[in-house]
């Protein structure tokens, strides 16, 4: 009787994975379908000019070239709005996680005047869209002779209201007693928030700062009124002009090429942090 | 071995400010006499402070200058400044047909992007299953969600072009047909727009979905089974009531994402054809860096500042049961 229960228990767990290959086979399918557009853009990058010119409308690198891909990881331009890239966001990304987390820290923890009003007005910064500001941010920028600098590019958006709301969220979390005892001990809040606070709120800091960094990295219309000479693109915008330079007739693989190499450091970045990012969209939109 | 301690850290961090200690000392003796709330409110403040001074530069004193500009005839480069009262909104109201034009732009954007949420909804669900691989799927369709608008727009620009330069077109020419003028013709411009914006940002959705699936207790899907329910039923009574707050997280982000639609629009037709995906904030773009007038801009500014409170506003209180209220 056992043999014959266990028979039928193997037959049904393999109908079900029979089941279940089949589905991740459909999945698979589809989802080779959606990326279809990026994976010809990665061949496409491949294919030499005269190629492409006949029949765009192919999947096989044949003839193949790496001539594209050559004209663009040697051109010093491309690096070099990488670079800047790089630093604007790292430094944003630093800038707004200090400046916001010491205003969180008074938030959660201290007892003060005017703090509900000042909390209130802080909140109400969510509620402010981009457009609301950037003019006479612009303004600001074009009369302090500003534009053009990476200055520029780092300093609006640091005071994110979002980044301190969800700061003091956690921050008010955390056990009051472990202040306390540090606090019987003769320890200055800065201590306390330095020692005690900030590294317990390392799951929460680091979620914050791969989206902010990826929000500045992406960051589209402000660098693209700011910076107007080529030396200050973030690669961004960098891509924009080369691409409405090259357009759509010459240099169709170097343009590709082009667009698969601004996404790369973004896509390395992604698979570094991939769980972080996945978890942390969860923590950043507040829904648990 | 190196051994990493914060307390340390800090310890010869505040070791470098001891050379302040002259003028700190006395200061602290003075502010241990004060009230305790005294004492907390100056702390705050100076913790307060570096935020607060980049969030008034930043955030609140451009707002009260938005407002203030709007009211001035005003161009780009400063010499001609002219206070004109009220005339930048008549003449936005009641006689810019080209603003009009970009308004219903937007909400025609903002209604077909609304979609995204569902197509989201789709993808959750078509994830949310324990079977082994599926993790790598996910990533898949949230991967464009990270890449710039400049690179997405760049390859759907490419794959809609107009002429044979155009992946579809290029296709369908092996037949003899088409071609379809996808970026020349101002619906389909719109359509493919929409489908680029929904390519680009449908993994956000499918992941806030997802998360919401994972935190319906799967006690009450036991339950229903005991009770009898099928597999639809169980999607009416449980699935989706357990969706509500993700859902309604969605729709105002999604509202507001759309209305503020510029960078796919910038990249893939620059407003045409024929001004056909003009958005409200590709016309502020124009108005004030093509043809430098920053007043007039302003007030484009303002007005969908406000339409975008009115509608924050309207959600809030719509969704208020949903727990997003406060």
């Amino acid at each position: 009787m056992t043999s014959v229960g266990a028979k039928l228990k193997r037959e049904r767990q393999q109908q079900e994975n029979r089941r279940n290959r089949l589905y991740v086979a459909a999945v698979a399918l589809f989802a080779f379908i959606w990326m279809l557009p990026v994976l010809w853009t990665v061949v496409t990058s491949f294919r030499p000019e005269p190629a492409l010119q006949r029949n765009l409308a192919s999947l096989i690198p044949h003839p193949f070239t790496t001539e594209n891909w050559s004209f663009i990881l040697g051109s010093s331009q491309l690096w070099k709005w990488v670079g800047n890239s790089v630093f604007v966001s790292t430094t944003h990304t630093l800038a707004q996680l200090t400046v916001c987390s010491l205003a969180a820290y008074a938030f959660a923890r201290l007892d003060f005047y005017f703090k509900r009003i000042l909390y209130v007005l802080v909140l109400a910064g969510l509620m402010v869209p981009f457009e609301a500001t950037f003019l006479p941010v612009y303004l600001l920028f074009a009369n302090l002779d500003l534009h053009n600098t990476l200055i520029a590019l780092i300093l609006p958006g640091i005071a994110s209201s979002f980044a301190v709301f969800l700061l003091t969220q956690f921050f008010r979390g955390i056990p009051l007693e472990l202040e306390e005892a540090a606090m019987m001990d003769g320890a200055s809040r800065m201590r306390i928030f330095l020692t005690i606070i900030l590294p317990l709120s390392t799951p929460v800091i680091t979620a914050l700062a791969i989206f902010t960094f990826l929000g500045n990295w992406n960051s589209y219309l402000w660098p693209l009124i700011s910076a107007t000479t080529t030396e200050v693109y973030t690669i961004v915008i960098g891509l924009r002009k080369i691409s409405q330079a090259w357009g759509f007739v010459d240099f169709y693989g170097r343009n590709m090429a082009a667009a698969v190499f601004t996404a790369m450091p973004i896509i390395i970045f992604f698979f570094i942090f991939q769980r972080r990012i996945i978890s942390g969209i969860a923590i950043n939109s507040g829904i648990k | 071995m190196i051994s990493f301690s914060v307390e340390r850290m800090v310890d010869s961090l505040f070791g470098l400010f001891e050379v302040f200690n002259p003028i700190v000392e006395p200061y602290r003796r003075f502010h241990e006499k004060l009230p305790p709330k005294i004492q907390q409110t100056i702390t705050a403040f100076l913790f307060i402070l570096p935020f607060g001074i980049l969030y008034a530069i930043f955030t609140i004193l451009p707002i009260f200058q938005t407002f203030y500009i709007s009211l001035h005839k005003w161009e780009i480069m400063g010499t001609n400044i002219r206070y004109i009262g009220l005339k930048n909104f008549e003449r936005l109201l009641t006689r810019d047909t080209q603003f009009h034009q970009a308004f219903e732009q937007t909400i025609l954007f903002v209604a077909l992007t609304i979609p995204i949420i569902f197509v989201g909804l789709f993808f959750a669900l078509m994830l949310n299953r324990p079977i082994r691989g599926i993790g790598i799927f996910r990533t898949i369709f949230y991967l464009p969600n990270i890449i710039a608008v400049t690179v997405i727009g760049l390859i759907w620009s490419r794959v809609f072009a107009s002429s044979g330069r155009g992946l579809i077109n290029a296709f369908l020419e092996q037949f003899g047909a088409g071609p379809i003028p996808f970026l020349d013709q101002g619906d389909l411009a719109t359509l493919v727009v929409s489908f680029t914006t929904l390519w680009w940002t449908v993994g956000f959705s499918m992941l806030i979905f997802l998360a919401g699936l994972q935190d319906i207790s799967q006690a009450l899907y036991d339950a229903a089974k005991v009770d009898g329910a099928n597999r639809r039923q169980q999607f009416r009574h449980i699935t989706i009531p357990g969706l509500r707050r993700p859902f309604a997280f969605l729709c105002i982000l999604q509202v507001i994402a759309s209305f503020q639609i510029f960078g796919q629009v910038d990249v893939m037709t620059r407003g045409g054809p024929a001004g056909n995906t003009r958005t409200i904030v590709y016309n502020i773009f124009e108005t004030t860096f093509l043809y430098f007038q920053v007043g007039y801009g302003t007030a484009m500014a303002v007005i969908m500042f406000a339409v975008l409170l009115v509608i924050s506003i309207i959600q809030l209180i719509a969704f208020r049961d949903q727990g997003l209220g406060n």
